[in-house]
């Protein structure tokens, strides 16, 4: 379970979110949906340790990421593509991840199957595309075979195959038990994928709800999120 | 000891690293090699080639940290390997000393095949009898050389935990080493960049002639406080940014 309470950041003179609170629970794909630059990001970063909070919380199962002694078996996650270092190659990046964690190579290449990208392993992740490079960091992500998995804008920039296959996979995630956190700024692709919709806006949560309460009046989930964030800006 | 294994394995698989160590072993042997054969060999033979050679160590360092903030390439601008390092290590300072630990082993392993080959080739080329002789002495100064390059290492390391990009710390402290001295020029008029840390740590193996005596221990020390000082200044500036 991943929780956020009052959650407010600011930098400078400038909010940057203010009083963000919902909850992603398990067995469930929680859609975290916003405009460029509503600050979906920054939320994540800061669930994951990477930035600090103003105010408020965002704990993983009730803690600070930051005070887990095995964060990889709680969450993994995958930001901005593919989190490796373009000269190394995709096996050798996931084996030192592997050894942060404490686990052998045998899980490596079982991981590189799993995401299909064991011919690639070889190869420099400066020669991958876009969709490899996503690829490897979800099987980063997926190691220490973690309770939750948190994804930054997991089909951006990825071809419809891409994001089937993405959409296939979280669902199959979620079956699992894990706990999905997924933010995306597109609407269309994931009304299929999600369970629970948080919407946010210029740093606000505008809703946050069930695919059906959110959708409930409107033709589609891209409806409910213009009418939403619109509807604020009047 | 697991970050320090992934820190380990980290270092191994970045081919610019392998550079690293490729330059630090060949500058200076293949600059023993030029000097041993057309120059007349004296106290410092060697010991200024693994001066120069340092510039291995320094890349070393700097490209332990300085690669964790590498942009992964035009389609995705933000994507950076720290993010990944962090979210597999939550504690900044016990990463921060991981790393530290595998660029002084790395570092140190360099140096000392560095050493071992500088003085095989010197006494390979030179004539009989006038190469250094192989006393406490000579031994003593090749310990300060290692502990030269380590130190060198860490001092790029942490100056590149603060610009978290390598490029300034790496220029500026190689073309120091190779190029323009220019603590060394400062300290002809200024006595106090004597105590500028690679300039006092070069007393550890190599005379510097600039007019003011220090001990090679001494030196050692002054060298040996900045870089302390900075790496404290780098973990706490670590440990409490954003990345």
């Amino acid at each position: 379970m991943l929780t956020f309470n009052e959650l407010s950041k600011r930098r400078g003179a400038q909010d940057i979110l203010t009083d963000i609170s919902f909850q992603a629970k398990p067995g469930r794909v929680t859609g975290f949906l916003g405009p460029n630059g509503a600050g979906k990001s920054s939320t994540l970063r800061i669930l994951l340790g990477l930035d600090s909070a103003t105010s408020g919380t965002a704990l993983v199962d009730g803690r600070d990421f930051r005070t887990l002694r095995d964060p990889l078996r709680k969450v993994g996650a995958v930001l901005d593509g593919s989190g490796a270092h373009r000269s190394r190659t995709g096996r050798a990046h996931l084996r030192w991840v592997a050894r942060a964690a404490g686990i052998g190579n045998q899980r490596v290449e079982e991981l590189l199957e799993t995401v299909g990208i064991s011919e690639a392993a070889g190869k420099r992740v400066s020669t991958y595309s876009l969709g490899m490079g996503r690829r490897l960091g979800l099987a980063a992500a997926l190691l220490a075979d973690p309770e939750a998995l948190v994804l930054d804008e997991p089909v951006n920039g990825l071809d419809p195959e891409g994001i089937r296959w993405i959409r296939l996979f979280l669902r199959d995630q979620a079956k699992q038990g894990r706990t999905v956190l997924l933010s995306s700024h597109l609407m269309g692709e994931l009304s299929e994928t999600v369970d629970d919709v948080v919407i946010i806006r210029k740093g606000r949560i505008v809703a946050n709800g069930t695919l059906e309460e959110i959708t409930g009046g409107h033709p589609n989930l891209e409806s409910a999120f213009f009418a939403l964030t619109d509807e604020v800006s009047r | 000891m697991r970050t320090l294994r992934s820190e380990l394995s980290k270092l191994a698989s970045l081919p610019f690293v392998w550079i690293a160590f490729a330059a630090g072993f060949i500058v200076p042997v293949g600059i023993s090699v030029l000097t041993s054969l057309t120059s007349t060999p004296g106290e410092n033979t060697g010991f200024s080639e693994l001066a120069i050679g340092v510039v291995g160590a320094i890349v070393l360092g700097v490209a332990a940290i300085g690669s964790e903030y590498t942009t992964e390439g035009e389609e995705s601008a933000s994507g950076r390997q720290i993010t990944t390092t962090l979210t597999a290590t939550t504690s900044r300072t016990r990463l921060l000393i991981a790393k530290i630990v595998a660029v002084v082993i790395a570092t140190a392993f360099l140096a000392v095949l560095a050493i071992a080959a500088v003085f095989a080739t010197v006494s390979l080329l030179v004539e009989d009898g006038a190469a250094p002789p192989l006393d406490a002495d000579t031994l003593g100064r090749m310990g300060g050389a290692l502990v030269y390059w380590v130190l060198m290492a860490l001092l790029g390391f942490g100056l590149t935990v603060l610009t978290r990009n390598g490029i300034i710390p790496m220029a500026v402290l190689v073309a120091n080493s190779s190029a323009v001295t220019v603590t060394y020029l400062l300290a002809q008029s200024i006595p106090a960049a004597n105590y500028l840390p690679d300039l006092a740590g070069m007393r550890m193996f190599t005379t510097v002639e600039t007019g003011v005596h220090m001990a090679p221990l001494t030196g050692g020390f002054v060298m040996a406080a900045w870089v302390v000082a900075l790496l404290v200044t780098a973990t706490a500036v670590f440990s409490r940014r954003d990345v």
